[in-house]
């Protein structure tokens, strides 16, 4: 028969919260908050404390704005990260990874169709626009303006790093350990010259020189010198032993090597021997572009440009974005810089890909909020439940046993009115190290001194009903009395209690992971947002702050909503009012 | 009348026996949590007796049952000690940041039962209404979004955005000012005040605007209403001059609670503007392991909120004249 009181007396508020329009909102926006909770992993598109990374064929322009070069990001070109390109004529070409291949004309790129798969890593233009392309795995591939291609077959899978039109109908490929392979066009036959050096370095960039003599560099600052007529390459010394990346020579013979560690080497004409030049920054560059008149480029990783002005110094110029840059390509209207190995995706607004955009570290910020609402939740309830465990208890006893228990009790209770919660939470996390059980711990320690309170009022005048007085005049124990005849009807008071907590604790979890006080490594809502004022980016990535207030908001008001309607219940007064 | 007096002589006692209570736990949970305080102000290559003597200096050497005692007369005398971080007496550091804290929360607060409480009482007089729905709604959802989280997007939208307001601290750096009346007397200071006062009130808001509506709805079913009502009054003259001036009485008492736990400040707004209040300050002492500071902070947040709540009682017994003394 109690059991039946008790189910009875849970009934009534499941009743008033289906017969209320806005608790019925507030109760469904709560559940599917709880179902993104529980199907967390399921619902996130990606791991939330991953960081992304994209892919692109990024193209920059050199703008000049009077006297201000500035490197601008321009659409990038497809997805696929470009390696080398090579102009002449009016006819521009660029290949990358998995055989793209672009081709610059009248101002336009496009892309070609290739029978090609493999990483492309070079390309040389002939005069008549006949244009080779080589790369991983000896992929060597001959592109002619009618659109069609011709594939030849290499004696060895290697890696072909640079790739040189001797004359009309040979080519000179370079690639790793040192190969040097003489290609003849006509007869597709493959003949491999021999190194003087026989270490095995790899050979990076292969250049033609004015006079007809080919310029092979690589590894160590290895550099070797082909004649026009000769078979065997002789061995140059070059100033410097860094690893070389990138040979380019100009038609006036001007001529330019990048290397690792900012290596510049220039020369300014075909007579004049390769000069070290100092670099404004010391890091990787990739490739270099010189142009007749001695105006030369550099770039490297991270959107790094160097540029220097025919006699003066390098120049560190200012880029849009950080992309790895790893080709150039001159034409007479425009200088562009191509590239992109695989970046971190910071700060993307949202897309398609990341529904919420990214932060500071490319992590996908759909997912952490996604995942943020299991603490959210988790504290939200545990920490509701153990309030109004402790604040039910205590004003139940303090109600019903009076004298010097409840004055005890309540005295604590006052004690506990005159402690502030976010400094006392800020307290226990310089005591103890921060963690979700200091978090519930601040929450439900401060909290149940409300409920306390109200419960002991409402026990109060209950304990002097007629059935509590039958129910001892017929021998039932203190406890018997206070949780089978008196809880049942403070229950109503305890769920609204409960409700309104659940939504207490939500932001109390969300202030203190805001103020950096949550658990380390964990994903919440208030953590989110910590991070995003933490990495000054909030101020511009309004994706980054929008969503994780917006979420604490519904997931409030849904339960403001629905303790309003528990409220008819426990105060029936309010019902014949409304 | 004898009675309501010794029921105020005892809600004092009661007063102080809490506030030496929580300073006696206070006193104990650092001694337990940091049983060496001076770990963050030794710095390292100190000799065991230059350690010592640091230690010394501050009493530690001295058994916890000594230490407690001149602490409890520290307090009692209004000293705190002295802060590692400012190395300055930390009463003086508190005084003024509960200055900058209660300028700011006040008018905030004000602001937000100036308002709230009226709206409330209008709100109860059209129930039902469309009005009474969506004021319901406004008001629980800026009592639902986290405060940091408005003031972020306030200082988005009003400082960043359109660059109306000033987002940071109580004044335009650099500036000069000889007191604490000199820095708040000038229009700059209100420029820096309207951002986060406003995001602080509506915070607020919802409090008096809820209580007032469902005080005032208990009221109107009251035998004095009915009484007015048959006298003919006009409805308006029923709602606010009999209605409303019963109906404020929770609404009062919700206003002292709410200054009383203004002291502690909304820690979260004082950060997200950069308002050099106690709140922040506790936040930085506990970052810099600044114990003194911390504790006396927490201490003074205590003793204003306990004199607030005594404040609520002693008003009620002279509001209310049902409240009995046991």
């Amino acid at each position: 028969m109690n059991r039946s009181r008790l189910m009875k007396s849970a009934q009534e508020p499941i009743r008033a919260i289906l017969g209320d329009r806005l608790a019925l909102v507030g109760l469904a926006v709560l559940l599917s908050i709880i179902a993104m909770a529980l199907f967390a992993p399921l619902l996130s598109t990606h791991a939330p404390l991953a960081v992304n990374e994209r892919e692109e064929g990024s193209l920059f322009t050199r703008s000049v704005d009077g006297e201000q070069v500035r490197w601008l990001a321009s659409p990038p070109l497809g997805n696929a990260t470009l390696n080398a390109a090579d102009y002449r004529d009016g006819l521009g070409m660029a290949v990358g990874r998995d055989g793209v291949v672009w081709r610059y004309a009248e101002g336009d790129w496009s892309r070609l169709d290739t029978p090609l798969s493999t990483t492309l890593h070079a390309v040389n233009i002939r005069e008549d626009g006949a244009t080779l392309v080589a790369g991983a795995r000896g992929t060597v591939a001959l592109w002619t303006p009618d659109g069609s291609w011709q594939t030849y077959d290499m004696p060895e899978p290697l890696n072909v790093n640079g790739i040189a039109w001797r004359d009309a109908g040979t080519a000179l490929l370079v690639g790793g350990g040192e190969t040097i392979w003489r290609l003849d066009m006509a007869s597709g036959e493959v003949t491999s010259l021999e190194s003087p050096v026989g270490r095995g370095f790899d050979l990076n960039a292969v250049a033609l020189d004015v006079d007809g003599s080919a310029w092979l560099v690589g590894d160590r600052g290895l550099a070797l010198h082909l004649a026009s007529d000769a078979d065997t390459p002789s061995l140059e010394r070059l100033p410097g032993n860094r690893e070389l990346n990138h040979i380019h020579i100009a038609d006036s013979g001007a001529g330019l090597i990048v290397g690792e560690r900012g290596t510049l080497l220039v020369r300014d004409d075909a007579e004049a021997s390769w000069q070290s030049q100092d670099a404004p920054d010391s890091r990787a560059m990739r490739a270099g572009w010189i142009t007749d008149d001695g105006h030369a480029f550099a770039v490297g990783r991270s959107g790094i440009v160097f540029e220097r002005e025919p006699g003066g110094d390098w120049q560190l110029m200012p880029s849009d974005e950080e992309r790895h840059l790893r080709t150039l390509m001159v034409t007479e209207e425009h200088y562009f810089a191509l590239g992109s190995d695989r970046f971190v995706n910071r700060l993307a607004p949202p897309s398609g890909e990341h529904w919420f955009g990214t932060d500071h570290l490319g992590r996908d910020l759909f997912s952490q909020n996604v995942h943020g609402s299991q603490i959210a939740l988790l504290v939200g309830f545990l920490g509701a439940a153990l309030v109004v465990l402790i604040g039910a208890n205590v004003g139940l006893v303090a109600g019903y046993f009076r004298g010097r228990t409840e004055t005890v009790l309540m005295r604590t209770v006052d004690v506990m009115y005159g402690i502030p919660f976010e400094p006392f939470a800020l307290i226990l996390v310089l005591l103890f190290e921060p963690s979700l059980f200091i978090v519930i711990l601040a929450v439900s320690l401060l909290t149940w001194r409300t409920v306390a309170r109200l419960i002991r009022s409402q026990v109060l005048s209950l304990r002097e009903r007629p059935f509590v007085k039958a129910a001892r005049v017929a021998g039932a124990s203190d406890l018997r009395i206070m949780y089978l005849h008196i809880f049942p009807n403070v229950m109503p008071l305890v769920f609204l209690e409960l409700a309104i907590i659940v939504g207490v604790s939500i932001i109390a979890e969300a202030t203190l992971s805001f103020l950096g006080l949550g658990p380390p490594q964990s994903i919440s809502w208030g953590g989110i947002l910590h991070n995003a004022r933490l990495s000054g980016a909030w101020r511009e990535a309004w994706w980054w702050n929008l969503p994780p207030g917006l979420l604490i908001m519904i997931t409030v008001l849904s339960v403001f909503f629905i303790s309003r309607s528990l409220e008819l219940v426990a105060n029936p007064r309010l019902r014949a009012r409304r | 009348m004898s009675s309501r007096r010794s029921y105020l002589i005892r809600r004092v006692l009661h007063g102080f026996m809490a506030l030496f209570i929580i300073a006696t736990l206070l006193f104990f949970l650092f001694r337990l949590g940091l049983p060496d305080p001076t770990a963050a102000l030794i710095t390292e290559g100190l000799t065991p007796e230059e350690r010592e003597r640091i230690r010394a200096s501050f009493g530690l050497d001295r058994p916890i049952w000594e230490q407690y005692f001149i602490y409890l007369a520290n307090i009692v005398q209004g000293d705190f000690g002295y802060s590692f971080h400012y190395r300055a007496p930390v009463a003086d550091i508190i005084w003024e940041r509960l200055g900058n804290t209660m300028i700011l929360m006040l008018p905030a607060i004000v602001l937000a039962y100036g308002v709230g409480a009226p709206l409330g009482a209008w709100l109860s007089w059209r129930r039902g209404s469309r009005a009474d729905t969506s004021g319901i709604f406004v008001g629980l959802m800026f009592r639902s979004a986290p405060m940091f989280w408005t003031g972020m997007i306030a200082i988005l939208i009003f400082g960043i955005g359109l660059g109306w307001l000033p987002t940071s601290g109580m004044r335009t750096l650099p500036y000069e000012a000889s007191g604490f009346f000199d820095k708040i007397f000038t229009l700059d200071f209100l420029h820096h005040l309207i951002l986060p006062a406003l995001v602080v009130a509506l915070y607020y808001l919802g409090s008096p605007l809820l209580i007032m509506r469902n005080t005032m709805l208990e009221v109107y079913g009251e035998d004095f209403i009915e009484m007015a009502r048959a006298k003919g009054l006009p409805e308006r003259r029923i709602l606010y001059a009999h209605a409303a001036r019963n109906a404020l009485l929770p609404v009062v008492t919700q206003l002292a609670v709410t200054i009383g736990l203004a002291a502690g400040g909304q820690v979260v707004v004082e950060v997200v503007f950069s308002w050099p209040g106690l709140g922040r300050e506790i936040l930085n002492s506990v970052r810099t392991s600044d114990f003194p500071l911390a504790q006396a902070s927490f201490l003074v947040m205590a003793a204003f909120v306990i004199t607030l709540n005594l404040l609520v009682d002693i008003l009620y017994t002279m509001l209310d004249p049902r409240v009995s003394f046991k």
